[in-house]
């Protein structure tokens, strides 16, 4: 079996650097790429597998919510979390409604483990 | 929290709320409480008990948190709710500042600190936290407030790296800024206009208890003025960080730093002022067209200027160290070295001399030099060019006088042609008329005709006299002189001149002294002086002649410098005619000079008569004015002597010859020849004629008997003095009257006549000829 | 300071402070997961002052070399957040929040990101705090670093000239242990005062449960 792919997409270094590290701690098998914008990230999403994906709110070109979108329209199962220091209502109610999970920024391994626990059970049902 | 103290407590809220109240400022006392959010109880301590009213052990038990706001001032109680919602809606921190209702009514201050403890959800646990009765402390800062407000001390507390920093209201009111408690770091910084930031990094990095101090120039934004403040500062440790608080004071030292600022400027002006003055002097130094040296005493060469080698081509190196006296024209270095020991000695001295340049040509320097602290300052101008200036012009004026002269010679020659041409007329026609009465046979009033040709031809005479005095080369004839009979005897002479329009006013003053000076030459001043005043006086008037005794003094001799002061007979002449303006009066005595149409004067009046005063050791002035008539004061000295006997009258003794005495003629001019033999013969004398001096000489080295050798002076080929001292060689006892119409001879007469030797002056009259001639002959 | 025609009550000033308070802690929790340690702030100083007031207060003259992180934000109310450091501060904290992560050598290299985005993690939480509290939305600009002295970074921040007023805001915060320190500065334009007090009302109403006019 494919080992399951994670999609990380943030123009800040840093901030993939900490997201790859909480990933590799929680799923330690899982297989990561990362992308620094949207365009990056539609790329690998053409071209390879990208099972679950950690997209940045807040980017330069096009912002993670209409990324998420897009992924959305071919991947409507794909676990997606929108990342973000930004929390306002408006914009956790904007995930929701691409079906995406919110994570706050910083993230910690709290907030990041109950998507990726979930995430993993969604890609079991689907590939069994 | 020890039960030993839980157990004080309780005791203490037993007691009647007064004695609490005062057990309470006493103790500062600090409660605690712990909320439990999510249980939705407040647990405090028994003095959270006490300040808020409460049971304590109801509080240690856990009460409703409604409890914390039951106390509250109502005016306070709003802001602490929302304090309170901060907390349970996210906010970390808690500090708010209220006023609690003790149960007496009374009124505390208190401050409440306080946390929110949240779960790693960040979900609100707990809210803990501290209050402290602070009621006293108020009335401290009340009171620290007054005196720093009082004081003009305004305080803060700052951390660097912070936005913001703690103030007192003091501190807002030495900046100019509304009262606040908190003020942005930048705004006060933005103040600062000189100094560097008010809150700065200079605090950064200080050890604790370390002292700051800066000074700050800043403009308040309420008025515009700037005004200079010093903070002072400490740091402080901070509890909970490694970070130090800086608490401090700021305080106003405008006008420390305005006089300040004063002095300096004061000091930096004079500063630049010395600086000015000494670029000035280097300036000067280098730039001067004069010389500029500086000297020892001892004459040595120190420094000079650039001009120096620009005007006599030697380096300063080749001249520093040389005495200055190696560049002085040789005849110079007397006075040079005379000079600058005069400097050095007197402290001041100027002089001219000449330098030597490199080529050794002189050039002419004016110096002044004077001394100061052992050294001479020499400015040397270069005067080559003014002195040949000066040179051209003195050869220029000598040309001036030259054509002067000539125009002069002009004016002369002019005048003299038409007072001549007069004279000759009187004489020709006189004599006219006296050949024609002698032709017709007439004989009657020849006389009258002979004397009218006399008077012209004295009068012709008188003239020839006048330019002689002009010329100064009139041999006076000085002799004691009455002037009052003078001016007296000529009163007649004087109507007839002045004509029936113009009075005459003789005024002689009693005991007037006896003068000195040749009569004759009074006479014509004073007729000279009448005519002038004659012809002022178109119109008529009144001419006034007056004698005194006069004393010219020392302070009327320093304005006149001919005049030594001493005792003078005065004769004024006084008209009322048109008067003189200055410049005319200033040109008066100018020969020449004369306000009359050519051809009518010789100019030569006054000018003859300012001769003759000088001559006579006297002196002469006008006052006269537009309009106003003249005065003319002639100043002559006084003579000591005696009146000697009047001489008795020439014509009352002709002169006869007793023994037929030779006397030889030797003249060229053969009209003044024939006249002389014939007087001669008239008186008695045998006479010889030569008509030059070497036929004349030829005479006197024969054997010929000869008493007496008349001779004109100017003859042709040997002079009649070189003729008289040619005969005296064969004749040494021989006597000579000499003739001269020449001025030179009259005036060397004392050293030119040897014993024996006499002169007389053309022209002259039969009588006065006739006289010196039985004069000589009977000296023998 | 004064100048707004339409001043807030203190009430209202108390209800802002406690509002900006609320975002701040959320910011500074954020920076104690980043950093593992306490973060200490002080009470936020606000000040509403007029425009020419705030220009004068821009060209404010600061003698240290600064670093900030600013972001903009545009909605119900608009303006600048800025997180301002000393230099040696702002090393430190790079430090801090990149030693767990990254190795010593790739530190130079991230210096200016991890700034950026640490900048971006404590602005978005005070200001999406904020935001919420008063039920509004904010759109924010991606974070920019600014290093300069005191001027050169304010003027991004300002455009004077246009009436108004503006709200300057402070908190100066530290970090336990650490020599970190600094503020966060904002500069909130309001062009009307009124709106801001419906928005301050209404909230005191919400949180402390009364009517703010009472």
């Amino acid at each position: 079996m494919a080992p399951t792919t994670v999609l990380i997409v943030d123009d800040s270094r840093l901030a993939r650097i900490v997201a790859s590290k909480l990933v590799k701690q929680l799923k330690p098998e899982w297989e990561l790429v990362e992308a620094a914008n949207a365009d990056d990230a539609l790329a690998h999403a053409a071209q390879g597998r990208v099972d679950v994906a950690l997209i940045d709110f807040n980017m330069p070109g096009q912002d993670g919510l209409a990324l998420a979108a897009q992924l959305r329209e071919t991947r409507p199962e794909l676990p997606i979390a929108i990342i973000s220091a930004n929390i306002q209502d408006e914009i956790i109610a904007r995930a929701r409604a691409v079906n995406a999970t919110f994570v706050a920024k910083p993230v910690t391994e709290e907030g990041l483990s109950g998507f990726l626990s979930g995430a993993g059970l969604r890609l079991r049902k689907l590939s069994t | 929290m020890a039960s030993g103290s839980e157990a004080g407590l309780e005791r203490l809220s037993k007691l009647p709320a007064e004695q609490l109240q005062l057990a309470l400022a006493a103790a500062g006392a600090v409660g605690t409480w712990d909320w439990d959010l999510v249980g939705g109880r407040l647990y405090a301590d028994p003095r959270f008990a006490v300040l808020n009213g409460l049971d304590p052990a109801d509080a240690a038990a856990g009460v409703d948190p409604s409890v914390l706001f039951a106390r509250i001032h109502p005016a306070d109680r709003l802001r602490i709710r929302i304090g309170v919602a901060g907390i349970l809606e996210g906010a970390d921190l808690f500090s708010r500042e209220y006023r609690l209702m003790a149960p007496d009514g009374g009124v505390r201050w208190i401050q409440a600190r306080g946390r929110c403890l949240r779960d790693k959800d960040e979900r609100p646990l707990r809210f803990a936290g501290v209050l402290v009765d602070i009621t006293e402390q108020k009335r401290t800062e009340e009171r620290l407030r007054i005196a720093q407000s009082a004081g003009g001390v305004g305080a803060f507390e700052y951390v660097p790296g912070y936005g913001t920093a703690e103030v007192s209201e003091q501190f807002c009111r030495l900046l100019g800024l509304r009262p606040s408690k908190i003020v942005p770091v930048s705004l006060v910084n933005a103040l600062v206009t000189c100094g560097g930031a008010l809150f700065g990094p200079d605090m950064d990095g200080r050890a604790p208890g370390q002292i700051a101090h800066a000074e700050f120039e800043i403009r308040r934004p309420d008025t515009g003025a700037l005004q200079w403040l010093a903070r002072r500062s400490e740091a402080v440790s901070h509890g909970d960080t490694a970070i130090l608080r800086h608490v401090g004071v700021i305080y106003d030292i405008t006008d420390t730093k305005l006089a300040e600022t004063e002095l300096r400027a004061f000091s930096e002006r004079l500063e630049s002022m010395v600086e000015t003055r000494t670029r000035e002097r280097d300036r000067i130094w280098q730039n001067s067209r004069d010389l500029l040296v500086v000297l020892g005493t001892d004459g040595v060469l120190q420094a000079v200027n650039p001009a120096w080698t620009e005007l006599l081509g030697f380096e300063a190196r080749e001249t520093i160290g040389r005495p200055l006296l190696d560049f002085v024209h040789r005849d110079d270095v007397e006075t040079t070295s005379r000079c600058l020991a005069a400097a050095a000695d007197r402290s001041a001295a100027s002089f001219e001399n000449r330098l030597l340049d490199r080529s050794g040509s002189p050039r002419w320097f004016s110096w002044t030099a004077s001394c100061e602290s052992e050294v001479v300052y020499a400015n040397g101008r270069h005067v080559t060019r003014e002195k040949e200036q000066a040179e051209a012009l003195k050869a220029t004026e000598e040309q001036l006088r030259q054509a002067q002269k000539m125009e002069a010679v002009g004016q002369l020659t002019g005048g003299i042609a038409h007072d001549f041409n007069n004279l000759l007329t009187g004489v020709v026609g006189a004599l006219d008329l006296l050949q024609t009465r002698l032709a017709q046979g007439r004989t009657d009033n020849l006389e009258r005709y002979a004397k009218a040709a006399i008077s012209s031809a004295s009068r012709a005479a008188a003239l020839t006299h006048r330019l002689l005095a002009f010329s100064r080369r009139q041999p006076l004839d000085p002799k004691p002189v009455h002037a009052n009979q003078l001016v007296t005897g000529m009163e007649d002479l004087l109507r007839r001149t002045l004509g029936e329009k113009i009075r005459l006013e003789i005024v002689t003053a009693e005991e007037l002294w006896l003068t000195r000076c040749d009569p004759n030459q009074l006479e014509n001043a004073l007729l000279n002086l009448a005519i002038n005043a004659r012809d002022a006086m178109t119109a008529g008037g009144t001419l006034t002649i007056e004698t005194c005794n006069t004393h010219l003094d020392r302070a009327y001799a320093a304005q006149h410098a001919e005049v030594s002061p001493g005792q003078y007979v005065c004769v004024a002449v006084t008209d009322t005619g048109s008067g003189m303006p200055p410049d005319v009066i200033q040109r008066a005595f100018d020969p020449f000079f004369t306000t009359k149409p050519i051809g009518q004067g010789t100019g030569l009046g006054l000018s003859m008569i300012y001769g003759f005063a000088r001559q006579s050791d006297g002196h002469v002035k006008i006052y006269s004015g537009l309009g106003e008539g003249t005065m003319v004061k002639l100043y002559l000295p006084r003579h000591d002597a005696q009146m000697p006997a009047q001489a008795s009258k020439p014509r009352a003794e002709i002169p006869w010859s007793p023994s037929g005495e030779t006397i030889l003629v030797v003249e060229d001019e053969p009209v003044v020849r024939e006249l002389i033999i014939e007087v001669l013969g008239d008186l008695g004398y045998h006479s010889l004629q030569a008509s030059d001096g070497a036929a004349g000489l030829r005479l006197l080295e024969s054997d010929e008997r000869i008493d007496l050798l008349i001779t004109d002076i100017g003859l042709p080929g040997l002079n009649g003095r070189q003729l008289a001292d040619a005969a005296r060689l064969r004749r040494s006892d021989l006597k000579v009257l000499f003739i001269t119409g020449y001025a030179e001879n009259a005036t060397i007469s004392s050293g030119f006549l040897e014993p024996g030797m006499e002169m007389i002056t053309k022209p002259f009259s039969i009588d006065a000829l006739a006289l010196r001639v039985r004069q000589i002959i009977e000296k023998a | 300071m004064s100048g707004a025609e339409l001043e807030l009550t203190e009430l209202e000033l108390d209800a802002l402070t406690e509002l900006v308070n609320i975002g701040v802690s959320r910011a500074a929790a954020s920076l104690r997961k980043m950093i593992g340690v306490q973060v200490l702030l002080s009470v936020p100083s606000v000040e509403i002052i007029d425009r020419e007031t705030a220009a004068q207060l821009i060209g404010t003259r600061e003698d240290s070399q600064l670093v900030a992180v600013h972001q903009g934000f545009t909605g119900a109310f608009s303006g600048h957040a800025m997180l301002i450091f000393p230099e040696k501060s702002s090393l430190e904290l790079v430090h801090a929040v990149t030693s767990t992560n990254v190795a010593s050598e790739e530190f130079a290299d991230l210096e200016e990101e991890a700034l950026a985005e640490t900048g971006n993690i404590i602005l978005n939480g005070c200001l999406a705090t904020m935001a919420n509290m008063l039920q509004q939305s904010l759109t924010m600009t991606l974070p920019e670093v600014l290093r300069g002295r005191g001027p050169e970074l304010f003027q991004i921040a300002g455009e004077p000239g246009r009436g108004g007023a503006v709200l300057f805001l402070y908190i100066n915060f530290s970090v336990q242990d650490r020599d970190i320190r600094g503020y966060i500065a904002m500069l909130m334009d309001l062009p009307s005062l009124a709106s801001m007090k419906l928005l301050v009302g209404s909230f005191i109403e919400r949180v402390a449960g009364l009517d703010a006019g009472a």
